[in-house]
């Protein structure tokens, strides 16, 4: 551990995708590692929902039962990574909020001051449209900390299995 | 995501000839259903029309989008029908509409399945688009409209 380390607080971005539990895996090795505290963000992101209504797509009625359906599943994502670090004796706060994805995580990461955002590997961009819709993209460009995008995600397995 | 890892050749028809919003929604379900992706036809169409019953997703411009969460498939499954005469699809405009995606998704899959409807909405925003894609003379030059508006 190195208590007076470089990186005194992590964030790690969970969106609910398989990479986002290879980067939780590596922030809760970093965490212990550096002795830094860790926060796990979910954002709920209603701005895609918003658009859908727009586009007349969604009902109202239904906006409201998808937001419902993105918080448990944020909840379900946020238990299970609470227990990932418990198992590794890292403490960890979560947190869920409702909101445009890329606006909520730099405002996290002003507000608790965060040294180092962690995030799962960024999808493939196939277009220029997608780079302006593609929260995580947005997300990584505007951050206003150092950020690391974790890749290899049976690699960061292995490190996270064969840590004590 | 792209709209186009969800579709092949076989999830396409471009030589829609039905006349009433259940059986355009009935085909496009058969559709998904011969590759397998469907467990029960029945339950998938009532899910589908329960939705419409609340509100018709035809969209303005000759596009409809009907959908539903349903237990009956475990992954995303999107068809795609195009009508060169066009449907009354109870749309917002009041006018036929013409280009039919139908996705169905898992209870457990609220993320892909507002991802995936998110980059319809898009797709169907831009009027030269829908246009092409009407005109598609067959499910593999139809993917490829789509695969092309999506680069």
């Amino acid at each position: 551990m190195l208590p007076n380390g470089p990186i005194k607080k992590i964030l790690v971005y969970i969106d609910g995708s398989e990479e986002c539990i290879a980067a939780a895996q590596y922030a809760i090795v970093l965490a212990k590692s550096f002795g830094a505290r860790l926060t796990a963000l979910y954002i709920v992101n209603i701005s895609l929902l918003e658009e859908l209504v727009k586009a007349r797509i969604f009902i109202k009625i239904e906006e409201m039962d998808y937001q419902q359906d993105l918080e448990q599943d944020g909840k379900r994502y946020l238990h299970y990574i609470s227990e990932m670090a418990r198992s590794k004796g890292v403490e960890i706060r979560t947190e869920l909020v409702k909101g445009i994805v890329n606006k909520e995580v730099v405002k996290k990461i002003d507000e608790l001051e965060i040294d180092l955002l962690v995030m799962g590997e960024l999808e493939q961009i196939h277009s220029r449209s997608e780079t302006f819709h593609d929260e995580a993209e947005i997300t990584f460009r505007k951050a206003g900390c150092s950020v690391l995008v974790v890749k290899d995600p049976e690699r960061v397995e292995r490190i996270f299995e064969l840590m004590e | 995501m792209r709209i186009s890892d969800l579709l092949n050749d076989a999830m396409i028809t471009v030589s829609f000839e039905d006349t009433t919003k259940e059986n355009v929604i009935r085909t496009l379900i058969d559709l998904a259903s011969g590759s397998g992706r469907i467990q029960d036809k029945e339950t998938a169409l009532k899910a589908v029309m329960e939705r419409e019953r609340l509100m018709s997703t035809g969209l303005e411009k000759g596009v409809a989008v009907p959908h539903a969460k349903t237990g009956t498939v475990k992954d995303l499954v999107l068809t795609l029908g195009i009508s060169r005469e066009g449907v009354d699809f109870a749309s917002a405009d009041g006018k036929p509409s013409h280009l039919f995606f139908l996705l169905l998704a898992p209870v457990a899959a609220a993320a892909p399945n507002i991802q995936a409807l998110a980059q319809i909405a898009r797709l169907t925003g831009n009027p030269e688009f829908c246009e092409m894609l009407k005109k598609a003379q067959s499910p593999k030059e139809a993917l490829e409209i789509i695969r092309k508006a999506e680069k």
